[in-house]
């Protein structure tokens, strides 16, 4: 594997600076030990290697990325860069996350401990270019030159010189979307440097001084949902009519009564689910119906704009965006009128919210926020909804989302249910706040633009997939079913496309779903088991 | 933004082949995109769900759910996996000449 150097970022201007070989990426136990059997990495064609900006890795996760046209165009960009950078260490324009940046940027020992906690780099095969502290190094390296006095000549002095230029800007760029922001390294630095925030923050430099964003995010994500309401593009008068859809259909299947109540002013409990549960995973969104009304709880949907899909994108690269979002989830929760808010089974959903736009939400904004795991929690042990946990009698693992579980510190509440409902449940290794990321972290698996796809189920999702893989080591063939507990809609989607890229229901009769499905499942009443590994 | 020629015309598409042009959609372009992933001919099943995607589409700005393609339909999953080779969201939406679902989905 070619070793990098931190001056190659700069270095070599349109031709790609690593090749990805899948030969050395960390191996999957069998029978997903075969590179050969599956569909396979998608090569950048002719076409797009001469229309895409493609310096990298020979992925590509944004395909609109600007070409300059000539060289001043290029020195624009440069500009723009740097004055990106003066604005992300000052106060005046970085209120956020000023003081953790600077810590950041000032207490890095090169210690390099964070390396092997970083699932990235792991799974890559311990490629330097997915070291995390690769890309942390160069931002460093470049405040100190461009933006500190006599940094120039330091740089020179010090051979810490790395030339600021297109290439760096754009592989930068595209580095900073190979990082989910899991904060595992920095959870293991004894320094406390947090290499997730650098990479965040560079992210928040392209949006907010570049307005160079991933689609998927930005235009069609925290746009489109301030627009019409979700990132989805489902309008208000969609989601209440594909509720009422599920609803009646959930009534036909589990003979139960399933109805979803809207808008309801002064319910104690305003639910906001991602708008994507609603359309690609209904029984989420279903399950939390059925346990809120056999709990009996005073709750309610909202359909104003965007009160019905909870996901806040900016977190992940833009603060403009973020406090818009969280403001208006706010907001709606003000006027309905509601005792406290609880966000769906989503990892960033819940962070944005509960502490994120923590400071944002002031004087009669500051309205209590439940984290999904705890509502749960208190819903199965409130003696109110009677269970049978003989009807979960199917081996279970747990996924702990990164952002419930080592960014928000809420690791037992999900283990109390699943030790009290499902008695076949096992631990991953390792688990709770040590966990992997499922690979979708940061935003990145709503991202699928060019070949980025298969970047995210071969590289990102590789070590998480193992574990999930070694915790059913027991029963690895598709005689038993099994189920992966994944309580949050972007490592969700991230686990629907690593399982259909490795053939994961087929060879090991594997699939995943929320927590809220499983309580269901394991409920007294439900004539009929509410999981099911059949398809419709 | 690329483009791409479907049955004789350049459309707008996206890096994943889906047309950006939702109203220059014609039954030759669904036949063309069938013929990419080498289903020959559509069938009354075929259009069937295109027709229906398509419709849903223009008139909610969004896909249909799964759930609500089968059960107008009337065809479960693998059946829409037989129809359409990558599935309804990779394949049926493409050939309806919609975008590719995106946002959580």
């Amino acid at each position: 594997m070619k070793k990098l150097k931190l001056t190659d970022i700069a270095k070599g201007g349109d031709s790609q600076l690593i090749d990805i070989d899948v030969d050395e990426l960390v191996p999957l136990p069998p029978p997903y030990d075969k590179a050969e059997e599956f569909p396979g990495f998608k090569q950048l064609t002719e076409d797009q290697r001469e229309r895409l900006v493609c310096n990298l890795d020979g992925v590509v996760s944004y395909a609109a990325l600007p070409k300059p046209k000539n060289k001043a165009e290029e020195k624009k960009y440069v500009k723009q860069f740097i004055s990106g950078l003066k604005k992300l260490l000052s106060k005046e324009n970085n209120w956020t996350f000023l003081q953790p940046l600077l810590l950041s940027l000032d207490y890095c020992a090169q210690c390099q401990t964070c390396c092997d906690a970083c699932p990235i780099y792991l799974g890559s095969g311990k490629n330097d270019l997915y070291r995390p502290t690769y890309r942390p190094e160069i931002f460093r390296r470049l405040v100190n030159k461009y933006i500190k006095p006599g940094g120039k000549l330091r740089a020179k002095l010090t051979g810490a010189d790395i030339d600021l230029n297109w290439t760096t800007i754009t592989r930068l760029y595209e580095l900073s979307y190979r990082c989910n922001l899991c904060r595992r390294c920095t959870q293991a630095c004894p320094m406390g440097v947090d290499n997730g925030l650098i990479t965040r923050e560079l992210r928040k430099l392209f949006s907010q001084e570049l307005g160079w964003a991933p689609k998927e995010l930005h235009e069609k994500g925290t746009m489109l949902q301030l627009d019409v309401g979700s990132a989805t593009g489902l309008r208000p008068n969609v989601a209440i009519d594909n509720l009422k859809f599920l609803d009646e259909e959930f009534t036909e299947s589990t003979g139960i009564n399933v109805s979803t109540p809207w808008d309801k002013k002064g319910a104690d409990i305003l639910l906001i689910h991602s708008a994507g549960d609603i359309i690609s995973f209904p029984e989420s969104p279903i399950a939390f119906t059925i346990l809120c009304n056999a709990a009996g709880l005073s709750w309610t949907l909202s359909s104003e704009i965007p009160g019905y899909d909870g996901i806040n994108y900016g977190v992940f690269y833009d603060d403009v965006q973020l406090a818009r979002v969280a403001t208006r989830h706010a907001q709606i929760a003000k006027k309905l009128g509601v005792k406290k808010i609880v966000m769906g089974e989503c990892g960033h959903q819940n962070k944005a919210l509960m502490t994120v736009a923590d400071r944002m939400l002031t004087r009669e904004l500051n309205i209590p926020r439940e984290n999904v795991m705890t509502f749960l929690e208190n819903l199965v042990f409130s003696g109110k909804v009677k269970f049978d946990p003989t009807k979960n009698d199917f081996p279970v693992t747990l996924h702990d989302p990164c952002n419930l579980v080592r960014n928000m510190g809420v690791v037992e509440p999900q283990r109390r249910i699943l030790r009290y409902l499902c008695p076949e449940f096992r631990e991953m290794t390792p688990h709770g706040i040590e966990n992997y990321c499922c690979g979708g972290g940061g935003g990145l698996s709503v991202m699928s633009d060019v070949n980025f796809t298969d970047w995210k189920v071969n590289v990102a999702g590789r070590m998480k997939f193992k574990q999930v893989l070694e915790a059913f080591a027991d029963h690895p063939g598709p005689e038993i079913e099994k189920y992966l507990c994944a309580p949050c809609l972007n490592c969700k989607l991230q686990f629907r496309d690593v399982f259909e890229y490795y053939g994961a229901k087929e060879k090991s009769n594997l699939i995943f779903g929320g927590m809220g499905e499983l309580i269901v499942n394991a409920m007294a009443i439900m004539k009929k088991p509410f999981l099911s590994w059949e398809e419709e | 933004m690329a483009q791409m020629e479907l049955a004789g015309e350049m459309y707008e598409v996206d890096e994943n082949g889906f047309m950006q042009e939702t109203d220059r959609w014609t039954e030759d372009v669904a036949r063309a995109y069938a013929a990419l992933e080498n289903v020959n001919e559509l069938t009354k099943d075929h259009w069937e769900a295109v027709n229906y995607l398509r419709s849903y589409y223009l008139e909610n700005g969004i896909c249909p759910m799964i759930r609500r393609l089968i059960k107008v339909t009337g065809f479960n999953l693998s059946r829409l996996y037989e129809l359409f080779p990558q599935g309804p969201a990779q394949s049926a939406c493409k050939w309806a000449g919609v975008p590719k679902p995106t946002g959580c989905v």
